[in-house]
């Protein structure tokens, strides 16, 4: 379970283009549950990502994990509960590495690293099985380095790595935004599997509104650092795009008739 | 004809001396290679952790302690310069070739407080060359067992530890500092551990050097890291750096071929002072040489942050 609890985050504090990035914001997650975050260019949805995951420390306020207090704690400390996936497909594997070392490397994320041999046979056969599942033939390319795949196979790679060993929370920022749509297809529904059959909690962002639609149990629309909007339940199953595009017009005129 | 017989007939007369020099002068290329490389920190640091060394273990040796003790002492000494220049960059963000600037013009000072004047003389002390087993001591061949064997040990090591989880995580922060970060690993105690680590084999390169040489220098240090430098690209260009196993294997090899390429451009007259230069020149040739492929003005003036590493 996510909670957070009147987060504040100030940018530029007390000078003249000061922007309160999230303004008191409060949202809980229940463990298992799948959200979706929305809302314009500026609306807060990085910012509020990089809280979590301990990238941007917070102002005031506080994030919990399961009950547990993790304002404090530094991204590699969290990152022992939190998986990531980033929208740029370089920045979440390590390139001049190969694809059986990234996998290594997601695998020892909530382990104590030791001086064992770090890639032995067991552990091979194991991302070629996980890996197969893709179907994008990168069961067979466990030596290559990950900088030779193409962006799709290597957030494909970015998603398997992030979805092993079931993390208390899944980050997903963006995710498909930087690929093709075939691509972001494929990569969306291997997310879906994966989300469904761990029952990870997980909270998704994204621009792409038919996502927000089709996947996830509740819409959080946010809007200038809160929860502007949520959709859960009966009404998220009703829910269109046509709807969704709504919220953000109606923001979009105040905007040009200078509110 | 002439010529090229004294060249190699004196050249052939330093083979032994100038491979003995090399082999321990790979600990200095390995110094190098794992911040440029494993770790992508470009760091100075060995120009001054290397006279460190020297300076600690030359002290040590005129004060009576065993060699291999004063050996250690001076790793010690470079395992910290190197945290050091590590914690300068993270906790300051002061660019990685400033800290080891930084590092190793504070460290000049240092190694003269150490030794309390610039040059001293341990010649006739004991040394760990004088352990070597079947040869006689004070010649080549003993330094070249002596620092083989630890060149051969450090090497096997360190194949190793790059391969254990913790070796791999190390890596990764070389690779991609942000996504070793989310994958639960400290860039901070991995970057101050791998630095220190490389500053502590600059360091016992130069203890080893004193013991060969018989006297500690505060200025032994002067234009190691280019020679370091030419003689990793060589190494690297010989064997490759595919794999961990190349990239370690590539100091020592590098160190070999470049001492040696030393030796005969010395043989055949070159005057010792303008080595520098030389050595300058080709590790900038090295660098040039993907550029000039690419060709003039392809993509513009380049950003300043943009090091060719």
């Amino acid at each position: 379970m996510l909670e957070i609890r009147s987060a504040r985050k100030v940018f530029y504090a007390g000078q003249a283009d000061e922007k309160v990035a999230l303004d008191n914001l409060d949202l809980t997650l229940q463990t298992g549950e799948f959200g979706v975050v929305i809302g314009s260019n500026g609306a807060g949805k990085s910012t509020m990502l990089n809280a979590i995951s301990g990238a941007l420390p917070l102002d005031s306020g506080q994030i919990l994990i399961n009950g547990d207090d993790v304002t404090n704690t530094p991204v590699h400390t969290r990152a022992t509960r939190i998986a990531r996936v980033f929208q740029d497909p370089m920045l979440g594997t390590a390139a001049s590495m190969t694809v059986a070392e990234n996998m290594l490397l997601a695998e020892l994320r909530s382990t104590k690293r030791t001086l064992a041999r770090g890639l032995n046979a067991k552990r091979l056969a194991d991302y070629k099985e996980r890996l197969s599942a893709l179907g994008l033939g990168l069961e067979n390319r466990l030596e290559t380095k990950v900088e030779l795949l193409s962006g799709g196979q290597r957030q494909s790679l970015s998603l398997i790595m992030a979805v092993g060993g079931s993390p208390d929370l899944l980050l997903l920022d963006e995710h498909t935004a930087a690929l093709d749509p075939r691509t972001a297809d494929l990569v969306m529904q291997a997310t879906v599997r994966a989300v469904d059959n761990l029952k990870l909690t997980t909270l998704m962002v994204t621009h792409n509104m038919q996502h927000a639609v089709d996947y996830g149990h509740r819409v959080i629309m946010l809007d200038a650092g809160r929860v502007k909007l949520e959709i859960g339940g009966a009404e998220k199953a009703n829910v269109t795009v046509a709807k969704l595009v709504e919220h953000f017009a109606v923001k979009t005129d105040a905007m040009m008739l200078g509110a | 004809m002439e010529f090229l017989s004294s060249t190699f007939t004196s050249y052939m007369a330093l083979v032994p001396v100038t491979l003995s020099q090399s082999l321990i002068l790979a600990f200095v290329v390995m110094g190098i290679m794992i911040p440029f490389r494993t770790l992508h920190f470009p760091d100075l640091t060995s120009e001054g952790a290397y006279p460190l060394g020297g300076c600690v273990c030359g002290v040590l040796i005129a004060a009576g302690v065993n060699p291999a003790l004063a050996i250690v002492a001076a790793l010690l000494c470079g395992f910290l310069a190197g945290c050091c220049t590590a914690l300068i960059h993270l906790r300051f963000r002061i660019h990685t070739l400033l800290a080891g600037i930084l590092m190793m013009t504070m460290l000049y000072s240092i190694n003269l407080r150490i030794m309390g004047k610039s040059n001293l003389s341990i010649f006739g002390s004991d040394s760990v060359y004088n352990w070597a087993p079947f040869v006689t001591p004070g010649f080549p061949a003993s330094k070249i067992i002596i620092a083989g064997i630890i060149g051969a040990g450090v090497f096997l090591a360190l194949n190793w530890f790059f391969k254990t989880e913790k070796g791999t995580a190390l890596r990764a922060v070389g690779s991609n500092p942000a996504m070793a970060e989310a994958q639960g690993i400290s860039v901070w105690v991995s970057t101050i551990v791998g630095v220190g680590l490389a500053s502590a084999f600059s360091a016992t390169s130069g203890a080893l050097m004193v013991q060969s040489q018989g006297f500690a220098d505060v200025n032994m240090g002067l234009g190691i890291l280019i020679n370091g430098l030419a003689a990793l690209m060589i190494g690297e260009a010989v064997v490759g750096k595919q794999s961990v196993f190349r990239q370690l294997l590539a100091p020592f090899v590098g160190a070999i071929i470049y001492y040696q390429l030393v030796s005969l451009c010395l043989a055949a007259g070159m005057p010792p002072p303008d080595l520098k230069l030389a050595t300058g020149l080709f590790v900038l040739a090295m660098l040039a040489l993907p550029s000039l492929k690419r060709g003039r003005g392809a993509g513009g003036t380049p950003a300043r942050e943009k090091f060719r590493e």
